[in-house]
């Protein structure tokens, strides 16, 4: 029961992580909690709804539910949910910081945008359910009592492939570098030449992109929905500030241990309380660590 | 016409319940600057305790007391302000957006708590047989609805009254002196963090005295009550009527409800049933752009803090 | 800012509403009456259950086109004034004392989150002595503590029906260990409570509830704890959205295809989300006789209409609805709510003639109530009948999927289902 709670947690976690990486970035490196996030994940799994509309799943490969083009609608989707979040910035956050808003008045606007965005869905889409594919799988046995489905083995694999590249690219890339220069100090960073606005849209677009891989991951299991992203906000903002704002390890491990909490505790608690976990999980960390696991102290 | 006067009586009362939410936020926001994004949960608690301590005893309630309304809205106030003080000791100290989604994540405990606590609550079934002050004498609903916004109408001016010599008072320049210079606020001398618990307590409590107030109105609660949408319109009231000043909060409540109630209206009298849950869908977008140009074009809302009260900061 | 800035706000609202509201001006006279008679509706139009309400919104206009087409009421037509509630208790209070004061409609059907339905039941109908008819909201609170002073009828069976005939199909099919999921709702929470009472006296035992809460991304937390004591079958209870992960994620964490079902799963949306070939051994249960002349002749007029199929929680529930309230307005003598909730109860008077569902059985049943003569009426669900409480309790039917088409078993009458309540009550 436990293995398998554990394994169960560690799912949720990647995807939660996965979103939470971009609202950790917005966080430290954007400065403000972008409440709007979360549609960016709803967003990037209805366009890759709309690829797959057109090209269809394709034909199971091996032991997946799926074919090559539901990766390239994955594809697809992140670079028109980057461009999206990027637009989002245009339209609205940029001319916010350009005028000097309090810090709090975007965290306002994005609950706006937020709204805004969850009802275009709604407009364009209708408010029921889709499916990417009508396959069902079902579990193997990858440890003694611990069942997963193929799937889900291969998203956490993408998942870790992903982190891994997002470390490299952040570590020797010149704007992954400017980035994280950006994430410990924005004042520092512009007087060491560091283009903010070059940056802070490379945020926006990888924030965008990893947001519509995880939004995708979601609605693989089963379906995707106006209301996917934003039953996920509150879970994704635990990861994020559970970890530490903009660290990258911290986003992945605050998922982690988000998602682990979710399952293990249905195992001890009410599952009516299950909602809750993230938060306890929260208070406690931030009670004894209050800038995060990894996070910096101001 | 009668029919219209009824409806506006009874819309003003919801207003003016929303209104003292929005005068409690405004001291924790704009006073303050602090973020509380669990204003439902106050709200909650506020709600559950008037419901408990007024509503007459009877089967499956294990707390019901059916004591007078006043003493409901005493203890609603009492608790809430409880709540808001250890909620705080443990949240107070956080940077603004955490704060933000600490108070969000206690909103929603509090409500998954109003949920699965039923023997308390009534759960899922909501809380029915909560009294309504004088309903019986008074007869006719309109009435009571007048009656009831007399009462309120009382109760606001009370809480403006009051606010508004806290805010003027060397307490509430300590409050501003904080959020607007933090480090210079505690050079001299002034405990930052007991000041902000302060002001997020006294806010709380005006929350839960809204709930007190709702309960009391409306005689039936459940959970559906307090969805996090409810705290998303309470901050549109606060940033659209003008934050830090207290006629702008209550201004930004009356705008911002008859906005939501007038698209209401307006959706069901131009848009054919068949395209009806589309209406519904512009009208939320309607809502998050309102709040997003506000935020763009008046960033001080419709009317902005006093400038006398920071003279020496930057004119706006 | 002054008051008086306030004060022109505050007249400038008062306008716009005043404006919104003369909509309907230019009224006729028929019988007496002011033309057009309003109905009032709420419905949450948005909201996470808006993908249900849409078809149930369509049901309610489909009910009034047929009053309509069928003579209206009292010589006038009939106008149905939508509202949304969004699902959020503020809104659709505030749309009821919209709707009662300003609209004056003397009758309102809705709505479908009892969080809604209580307290517009509790602050504006009852009190305005205003009858409410509502499809979907299940609370027992409203009926059965007297706040309602009798105003409010749903025309969805109570939840107990439904639950004992569940317990008793599980029993007869051998099912002796079966663990419940449900969701965490009034609805969820009173069917548990009934499978509860009567499975273990008819012979089943359960080996878990687990509760959830809706909309979540993943459900495997709770699929594994009702997984835990290896039951050899699952009751599930909620919602087809939910639902569909829940079913996905019980078998393919190598649960039991033998699937209790609530009446909501009785849709191809769920059939089809799952996956048909997976469910060949789940079935079902529906209360009320969804069959039967009256119920096709709906469901034929409702896929001419709109082009798909009625199935869907509430479309049923909602068209006798309002087919109740535009009968009852005819018989009522005079369209105030009291005499209109007195009516009510005179729509399936004892040994009335038979009337049904369409225009030209409405038009019928015009002609027999001006005549005086008694009515009983069949509906969409079948015959419909309100008890002291405004409830309906009815006979159930066992339905199952077999290659992805839903169809009846076999039902369960309405003796049958006395002898099972008198079974497991004593």
């Amino acid at each position: 029961m436990l293995g398998q709670a554990i394994a169960d947690g560690v799912l949720t976690g990647a995807i939660i992580a996965l979103g939470a990486i971009g609202v950790s970035f917005g966080l430290q490196i954007l400065r403000f909690a972008n409440f709007a996030h979360s549609e960016l994940l709803t967003w990037g799994a209805y366009i890759a709804l709309v690829v797959v509309a057109f090209a269809g799943p394709g034909t199971p490969t091996g032991p997946l539910s799926f074919g090559w083009q539901m990766m390239a609608a994955m594809a697809v989707a992140a670079v028109l949910t980057g461009l999206l979040a990027w637009v989002m910035d245009q339209l609205v956050f940029r001319r916010l910081r350009n005028q000097g808003a309090h810090p709090l008045s975007l965290v306002f606007a994005a609950f706006g945008a937020a709204l805004v965005m969850r009802y275009v869905v709604v407009l364009i889409w209708g408010p029921g359910t889709h499916f990417y594919t009508r396959e069902l799988q079902f579990a193997v046995e990858v440890l003694p009592g611990i069942r997963m489905l193929p799937d889900q083995i291969f998203v956490l694999a993408l998942t870790l492939a992903v982190v891994v590249a997002l470390h490299l690219f952040l570590t020797y890339s010149r704007t992954g570098m400017a980035m994280r220069a950006m994430a410990e100090s924005p004042a520092l960073a512009k007087v060491c030449g560091v283009n903010v606005e070059g940056v802070t849209r490379w945020t926006w677009i990888l924030s965008g992109a990893l947001a519509a891989v995880a939004g995708t991951f979601l609605g693989l299991s089963p379906q995707v929905h106006p209301e996917m992203g934003f039953s996920l906000l509150l879970s994704l903002f635990a990861a994020a500030i559970l970890g530490g704002a903009g660290s990258l390890p911290g986003a992945v491990i605050g998922g982690l241990l988000v998602g682990l909490a979710e399952n293990v505790s249905v195992l001890f608690v009410d599952p009516g309380y299950k909602g809750a976990m993230p938060f306890l999980l929260l208070l406690a960390v931030l009670f004894v660590r209050p800038q995060g696991l990894f996070g910096e102290k101001q | 016409m009668i029919g219209l006067v009824s409806y506006l009586v009874f819309f003003l009362c919801i207003v003016l319940i929303l209104g003292v939410i929005t005068l409690g936020l405004n001291l924790q926001w704009g006073s303050t600057g602090l973020f509380n994004a669990g204003i439902v949960g106050f709200y909650a608690i506020g709600a559950y305790t008037h419901a408990i301590v007024t509503a007459a005893p009877k089967a499956g309630m294990i707390a019901n007391m059916g004591l007078p309304w006043i003493a409901g809205v005493v203890a609603a106030m009492a608790a809430t302000a409880l709540v808001a003080w250890i909620v705080g000791l443990a949240t107070i100290r956080l940077r603004g957006d955490y704060l933000a989604v600490a108070t969000f994540g206690i909103a929603t405990t509090i409500q998954l708590l109003t949920h699965n606590l039923e023997p308390l609550t009534g759960g899922s079934h909501g809380f029915s047989g909560i009294p309504r002050p004088l309903f019986d004498v008074l007869g006719s609903p309109f009435a009571f609805n007048l009656f009831y916004l007399g009462l309120l109408a009382c109760v606001v001016a009370l809480v403006y009254w009051a606010l508004e010599r806290m805010v003027r008072s060397p307490w509430g320049r300590v409050l501003r002196a904080i959020r607007e210079d933090e480090t210079a606020a505690v050079a001299l001398g002034k405990s930052a963090t007991r000041f902000r618990l302060e002001a997020f307590v006294v806010g709380s409590t005006l929350m839960g005295l809204a709930g007190a107030l709702y309960v009391s109105f409306i005689g039936f609660v459940s959970p559906f009550d307090f969805v996090p949408i409810l705290t998303f319109q309470i901050w549109a009231m606060v940033i659209i009527g003008g934050s830090g000043n207290n006629r702008g909060a209550l201004l930004g409540a009356l705008v911002v409800w008859t906005i939501w109630a007038a698209t209401g209206i307006a959706v069901t009298k131009f848009v054919p049933v068949a395209y009806a849950a589309q209406g519904g869908a512009v009208q939320v977008i309607l809502i998050g752009l309102l709040l997003v140009l506000a935020l763009l074009f008046r960033p001080r809302g419709l009317i902005g803090e006093a400038a006398q009260v920071s003279r020496h900061a930057e004119k706006g | 800012m002054s008051v008086h800035k306030m004060l022109a706000a505050l007249a400038g609202g008062v306008a716009l509403t005043a404006l919104l509201s003369v909509g309907g001006a230019g009224t006729a006279q028929a019988q007496g009456v002011a033309c057009p008679v309003k109905i009032g509706g709420i419905l949450p139009l948005t909201g996470s259950m808006a993908p249900i309400t849409k078809k149930i919104a369509e049901s309610a206009q489909l009910a009034v086109e047929h009053i309509n087409a069928g003579g209206g009421v009292k010589g006038c037509p009939v106008q149905l004034v939508l509202r949304d509630d969004q699902g959020q208790p503020t809104v659709g209070v505030d749309a009821a004392k919209y709707l009662v004061e300003v609209e004056r409609v003397p009758a309102i059907t809705g709505t479908i989150s009892s969080g809604v339905t209580g307290p517009i039941i509790a602050s504006v109908t009852a009190p305005s002595r205003v009858v409410q008819i509502s499809c979907c909201s299940t609370a027992s609170a409203f009926t059965l503590d007297g706040r309602s002073q009798g105003y409010f009828f749903r025309t969805l069976p109570t939840s107990k029906t439904q639950a004992f005939a569940t317990a008793s199909e599980i029993a007869k099919r051998g099912l002796k260990k079966t663990a419940i999921i449900y969701v965490n709702t009034d609805f969820g929470i009173d069917m548990t409570r009934f499978v509860k009472e009567a499975l273990p006296k008819l012979g089943g035992e359960i080996t878990a509830e687990v509760a959830y809460n809706d909309n979540q991304p993943s459900y495997r937390a709770e699929v594994q704890r009702a997984l835990a004591a290896r039951p050899e079958s699952l009751l599930l209870i909620g919602f087809p959205k939910d639902a569909v992960t829940i079913v996905r994620e019980w078998l393919s964490l190598g649960g039991s295809p033998k699937i209790a079902l609530n009446n909501s799963m009785r849709v191809k949306d769920f059939v089809d989300g799952v996956g048909a070939r997976f469910l060949n051994e789940a079935f079902g249960m529906d209360n009320a006789q969804v069959q039967g002349p009256t119920v096709d002749a709906f469901n034929q007029a409702f896929l001419a209409k709109f082009g798909y199929d009625s199935q869907g929680p509430g479309v049923h529930t909602q068209y006798d609805a309002v087919m109740a309230i535009g009968l009852a307005m005819n018989i009522a003598k005079d369209l105030t709510g009291p005499s209109i909730k007195d009516a009510v109860r005179q729509i399936h008077a004892a040994g009335g003639a038979t009337v049904g569902t369409g225009p030209d059985e409405f038009r019928k049943a015009v002609g027999l109530i001006r005549e005086g003569k008694a009515i009983k009426y069949h509906g969409a669900t079948g015959p419909l009948e309100f008890d002291a409480n405004g409830d309906v309790t009815g006979p159930a039917l066992v339905w199952k999927i077999t290659n992805g088409e839903i169809l009846v078993d076999y039902t369960i009458s309405i003796e049958e289902m006395q002898a099972l309540f008198k079974k497991v009550e004593g």
